[in-house]
């Protein structure tokens, strides 16, 4: 079915399913159109004019085609056999630990997580008074005495339309591109964090201590707005593989950082990335972009990508104020048949803007990776600079690395610096490390360390001990 | 020949020069002394018209004209010489069309004609005996690749070449060892004159050793805080820049006391 | 066939394949041949002309320079026959002739007007025996080269190869027979020149055998004052094993040209291709297409580029290494000089493809911005399949260092000349790997001339 056919064919079904809008049912049926979205809008009790957002969203969802610019290959995504409301509702629930995959719990065993972390984790019925209830709940204290604004997205809408209805999709538009129009149509929930003017976020804020309070599913979105002089650390990640049916996660972030504001997302994901001939596993398509609105305004993304079938993200900064900073830290790995596409666009507006991305790609197995970047320099950009290093490591012989850059300059005073390097990991550094008696799989994980410091260095300190035993557990097998 | 009053200059909105005085006549030598931080380079580089020196206050005369109004190629045609302190590379350009350029525009500017080939590369050889500096100069780019030693003996060279009438010479001592700074301080020697004044601008009394000042001065924090004859040279080599730090401080704080006073005093009446 | 009514060149080509071949006098062409220029005919009407939509074609829009209304290329009024089939018959702007000359090189040198030989230029017949040179138009007719002009999916590739490939008028056939080395460098002088608005589209040929090598310095120069030119200019070189080529091309067209030019080498066994590209030209565009196809082991390839552009001309350079087989090493250094309102692309692919272990393959693109509002757009690009390599690209945008200008300045020199000896050394990183000191100096002295 080609695209014209799959938009005729959603047009010509939208009443087909005799649907009913039965707000006590908890699970739309499978499908979209636009009942659909107000099924899901009047579940939420949203406000009109959210919902006319929504819908304005599916409209261009309809309009607007699947990419075919990559240099991979799309797999057929059939929108209609998507369950937009019961978020992954496929999931089995486990009576107790004892159901789930030992080989899933294996991991979780090397990432160090706890028993109680790991039943959340994987889906696993827990109780109320699981301890990150109380944990969330002794930080929220701290942060309303701060007026931090820290919830979940539905309930930002109902307790701060005015802040959501300014800022969404102030930065992603509903007719960005296809998922992200999407997710605006059937977004389900995700977070809100609101930091007032002059305040400094006393802790690292993550989605994780959320996670019990409401399954987010997969087409969430994320806004974080940081008012003038403020800053906050966000992280964003799921630390341990998900087992989930659903293939497609179509999430959105938006980031407005005004006058003198600092945000640093921060994401390690590792979601469940298929087996070895590539079956299963999440399409991770993902729009994450930012805006310096302000003057001396500074967002910073750092990603440490491990899992998904197919990555596709490019988290980008839009510099507008003038003197504002951008920066992209990234280490994507891709093995067995995982493909990465990312990188991200820096544009420059304003004046004396700085943009700076480290973008460092693992390849093994049959793994793609692929760095793709845009820096643009726009006439008024004066003085402004870019320095971007991208570098690729192969290890084995039938993966690939690719690197993409997008460079645009329409100012004369601007300055730009690319350099990218695509290597082998080095034969003669595994062997110096084995014949101090470290095996070949350490010695990989090892270098492949090392490799990655620039951008583990990026994340807070408990996250980065993370992403380091993610990464070596990811490579694990694939030499030899 | 160079007349410099009240001269105040800042870069970045930083204050730098805060009310430099001096005057240089031909035939003589100043040195200026000072510790790091205390203006002596930007001295320099507001002489001879860096960008981004910006002066608020005072003037600066050269032969009478208003030499911060001259561009910077205008202030070396007019013969006003900067010996950096880092010169810098330029890859692709060769020292000897460099060079050949710099004399043919200076000349030009002078009503004299273009020396021919034959002409400049003679005169280059017999200025490379004066200042002993040997170097091949025809395939390699300007300082591409030379010595810190090679880099400032090129600038000595390119001194003798041009033969400005007032030469600043910017920390040309620092990172030259024994023998190239006697090398480079002959140089100098040989190329003073009545006509010709240098400026040398110097951490260290060693320079002085060679190359004979009539007058030292002593900057700090943007001013000149002392003048004297080479015997302060010596007084400072002994002593240091402390003492004379503190009396400059103090004297300072003794000023800003006083104007407190006057302002509270002022308030008072009010 | 895609209709855009912008492009009148269009209601040209819907008179069909059969009527424009008639008209340009090439009916009694082999079969072989026609066929290829149909197939090439019926890919390119699917295709039509590329539009900023196309990948390739984001960062130039040609279809501004194809709205004036072009006719397409006929055979000169008096073609002589026989074997110097479309030989160009008249004189032609001598001053124009002489500019492209090299000053005190020894060289073979011959001209070609809009593709077709200069008859006046019997440089052909001093050539020595070890070279075969003769016009497309008559290798066409050779039954032993026409499997060179019949369908094939390489010539095919391209929007405008496509075109070529389907009405291409004339041009030279080169071959170098197998263990010759030509004593010394055969300089070919592009004429490019109308009184109306025209579509020139030259193709040519050059294989170099087995153990044999040659240098061919291509000169571009033209002048339309009156009239609009767009050259779709096609040129296929293939280096057998053991072989050498170095090529170099100084472009220099004159305004109210166009020009869209691509090159496709095709490398076996340890040859060696050198490409040396200088886009002195003040045609309006140039759009250079370097295709490198590395089909053996063992080969080496350098290609050097540099562009300056002023006023509102566009230049863009695309280049494609393609690493097919292990062993083989490529290194590309491409500089930029953009002023004014020039806008200057580079697109630098390399792809090294599963098979290609051991490949070295380096590239480097670096931009001045002079003109307040020049525009540079460059997209290097590596695609690495293969494990056991080394590759890298850079590029960079910017200005000369404000230290380097000062001190230039602080001796006395002028800004306008300090920024020339810049320009010059930015240059001179490209300019120096000319290996012959004649072309040296004369490449050069068109930069200084480009530059005041």
């Amino acid at each position: 079915m080609n695209d014209n056919e799959l938009i005729d064919n959603i047009a010509n079904k939208e009443y087909e399913f005799g649907f009913v809008t039965d707000i006590e049912t908890d699970i739309a049926p499978i499908g979209l159109n636009e009942d659909t979205i107000r099924f899901i809008s009047a579940k939420k009790k949203e406000p009109e004019w959210l919902l006319s957002w929504r819908l304005k969203g599916y409209q261009s969802f309809l309009r607007q085609e699947l990419p075919k610019w990559q240099n991979f290959e799309l797999p057929a995504i059939d929108f209609q056999q998507i369950s937009y409301y019961a978020a992954p509702r496929n999931k089995k629930k486990y009576n107790s630990l004892d159901e789930v995959d030992p080989e899933l719990l294996a991991t979780f065993e090397k990432l160090g997580i706890s028993l109680n972390e790991q039943k959340v984790l994987a889906g696993v019925a827990v109780d109320v008074v699981f301890d990150s209830v109380s944990v969330a709940t002794s930080y929220k204290e701290k942060l309303n005495e701060l007026g931090i604004i820290f919830c979940s997205f539905g309930d930002a809408v109902q307790e701060h339309p005015e802040l959501v209805k300014k800022y969404l999709g102030s930065v992603v538009p509903h007719s960005d591109n296809i998922f992200a129009a999407l997710n605006a149509s059937v977004f389900s929930d995700g977070s809100f964090v609101y930091i007032p003017k002059g305040v400094r976020c006393p802790m690292e804020l993550s989605t994780y201590f959320r996670i019990n309070a409401e399954n987010t599913g997969q087409f969430e979105r994320t806004l974080i707005i940081a008012d003038e002089g403020s800053y906050v650390s966000y992280l964003e990640g799921c630390t341990a593989p998900m087992r989930d049916e659903n293939q497609l996660h179509a999430a959105v972030v938006e980031l407005v950082a005004l006058g003198n504001a600092e945000i640093k997302y921060s994401t390690v994901q590792n979601w469940y990335p298929g087996n070895k001939d590539g079956v299963g596993g999440i399409y991770n398509f993902v729009t994450k972009r930012g805006i310096c609105k302000g003057d001396h305004a500074k967002i910073s993304w750092t990603q440490v990508e491990t899992g998904s079938a197919i990555t596709w993200k490019y988290p980008s900064v839009i510099l507008q104020g003038d003197y504002s900073t951008g920066e992209f830290y990234s280490v994507a790995v891709t093995r067995n048949k995982q493909i990465a596409d990312t990188g991200t666009k820096m544009h420059h507006i304003g004046r004396h803007t700085k943009s700076r991305i480290i973008s460092k790609g693992i390849s093994a197995g049959h793994g793609n990776n692929s760095y793709r970047g845009l820096v643009q320099m726009g006439p008024k950009a004066e003085e402004a600079r870019n320095f971007t290093q991208c570098d690729s490591l192969l290890i084995g012989d039938k993966c690939g690395a690719h690197t993409f850059p997008y460079i645009e300059s329409k100012n004369n005073t601007a300055t730009i610096e690319h350099e990218a390097t695509t290597s082998k990991i080095g034969e003669d550094q595994i062997f110096y490390l084995n014949q101090r008696g470290i095996d070949s799989e350490k010695a990989v994980a090892l270098i492949v360390n090392g490799y990655a410091r620039e951008v583990l260095n990026q994340l807070p300190m408990e996250f980065a001990v993370e992403a380091q035993k993610l990464l070596s557990i990811t490579l694990e097998g694939s030499v030899g | 020949m160079l007349t410099i009053k009240n001269l105040h200059a800042e870069v970045e909105d930083k204050k730098i020069l805060k009310g430099i005085n001096l005057t240089v006549n031909a035939g003589e030598v100043h040195a200026i002394m000072g510790p790091n931080g205390s203006g002596k380079s930007s001295l320099a580089s507001v002489l001879a018209g860096r960008e981004n020196y910006h002066v608020t206050e005072g003037e600066v005369l050269f032969d009478g004209m208003n030499l911060l109004d001259m561009a910077p190629e205008i202030r070396a045609r007019e013969g006003l010489f900067l010996a950096f302190q880092y010169p810098i590379e330029i890859p692709g350009v060769s020292n000897i069309n460099f060079l050949k350029t710099a004399l043919t525009e200076i000349r030009t500017y002078k009503g004299l004609a273009p020396l021919d080939a034959k002409e400049f590369l003679r005169l280059t050889k017999e200025k490379q005996k004066l200042v002993e500096f040997d170097a091949k100069l025809v395939n390699r780019s300007l300082n591409e690749g030379f010595s810190g030693g090679e880099k400032k003996r090129n600038e000595i060279l390119q001194l003798a070449m041009l033969e400005p009438r007032l030469a600043i010479l910017d920390e040309t001592d620092s990172g030259l060892d024994i023998d190239a700074l006697r090398i480079v301080s002959k140089g100098v020697n040989k190329l003073r004159s009545e006509k010709n004044a240098f400026v040398m601008i110097t951490h260290y009394q060693r320079l002085l050793d060679y190359i004979v000042p009539d007058f030292v001065h002593v900057l700090y924090d943007g001013r000149i805080v002392k003048s004297g004859t080479k015997e302060l040279a010596l007084e400072l080599e002994e002593k240091g820049y402390d003492w004379l730090k503190e009396q400059v401080d103090e004297k300072q704080a003794e000023e800003k006391q006083l104007g407190e006073m006057q302002l509270g005093e002022k308030e008072a009446i009010q | 066939m895609i209709k855009d009514l912008t492009i009148p060149l269009y209601g040209e080509l819907e008179n069909g394949f059969d009527t424009l071949i008639a008209a340009a006098g090439r009916a009694k062409e082999g079969n072989e041949v026609l066929k290829g220029r149909k197939t090439a005919f019926h890919t390119f009407t699917e295709r039509g002309f590329p539009t900023i939509k196309n990948e390739d074609w984001k960062y130039t829009n040609i279809t501004r320079f194809l709205k004036d209304d072009f006719a397409i290329q006929t055979p000169p009024a008096n073609p002589s026959t026989g074997l110097n089939a479309y030989v160009h018959p008249e004189p032609v702007d001598h001053a124009l002739v002489a500019g492209a000359g090299i000053e005190s090189l020894d060289c073979y040198q011959l001209t070609l007007v809009n593709g077709n030989l200069l008859s006046a230029d019997g440089a052909s017949h001093r050539l020595p025996e070890g070279i075969r040179l003769i016009t497309i138009a008559e290798a066409v007719q050779d039954p032993g080269l026409a499997a060179c002009f019949g369908h094939s999916e390489e010539s095919e590739k391209y929007h405008f190869t496509a075109l070529n490939a389907a009405l291409f008028s004339n041009g030279l056939f080169i071959e170098v027979k197998a263990g010759f080395s030509l004593d010394k460098p055969l300089h070919i002088i592009h004429v490019f020149t109308s009184g109306y608005n025209l579509l020139v589209q030259p193709r040519h040929r050059i294989v170099v055998n087995r153990n044999a090598s040659v240098t061919i310095i291509e000169s571009v120069v033209g002048s339309v004052p009156e009239a609009k030119l767009f050259v779709n200019s096609l040129t296929e070189i293939v280096l057998e094993a053991d072989s050498k080529m170095d090529h170099y091309l100084v472009e220099m067209a004159g305004v109210n040209s166009r020009l869209v030019q691509h090159t496709m080498v095709s490398q076996k066994k340890n040859s060696v291709y050198n490409n040396y590209t200088f886009c002195l030209q003040r045609s309006d565009l140039l759009r250079n297409e370097l295709h490198v196809l590395l089909n053996e082991e063992h080969t080496e390839t350098n290609l050097y580029g540099l562009y300056l552009a002023s006023g509102n001309q566009l230049v863009d350079n695309h280049t494609f290494v393609e690493h097919r087989k292990p062993n083989c090493y490529s290194n590309e250094l491409y500089k930029g000089v953009l002023s004014e309102q020039s806008s200057g692309v580079f697109n630098g692919k390399i792809h090294v493809y599963k098979d290609a272990q051991k490949t070295n393959a380096f590239q480097q693109n670096n931009n001045l911005l002079m003109g307040r509002k020049a525009t540079v757009d460059s997209k290097p690009q590596l695609e690495i399949y293969a494990d056991d390599v080394k590759c890298s690209h850079g590029s960079t945008v910017g200005q000369f260092s404000d230290e380097a200008l000062f001190y230039l300045r602080a001796r006395g020199i002028g800004e306008e000349t300090a920024k020339g000896l810049l320009i010059n050394a930015f240059a001179f990183d490209v300019t120096e790997k000319i290996k012959i000191p004649e072309l040296e100096a004369h490449v050069n002295k068109l930069i200084s001339g480009r530059i005041f």
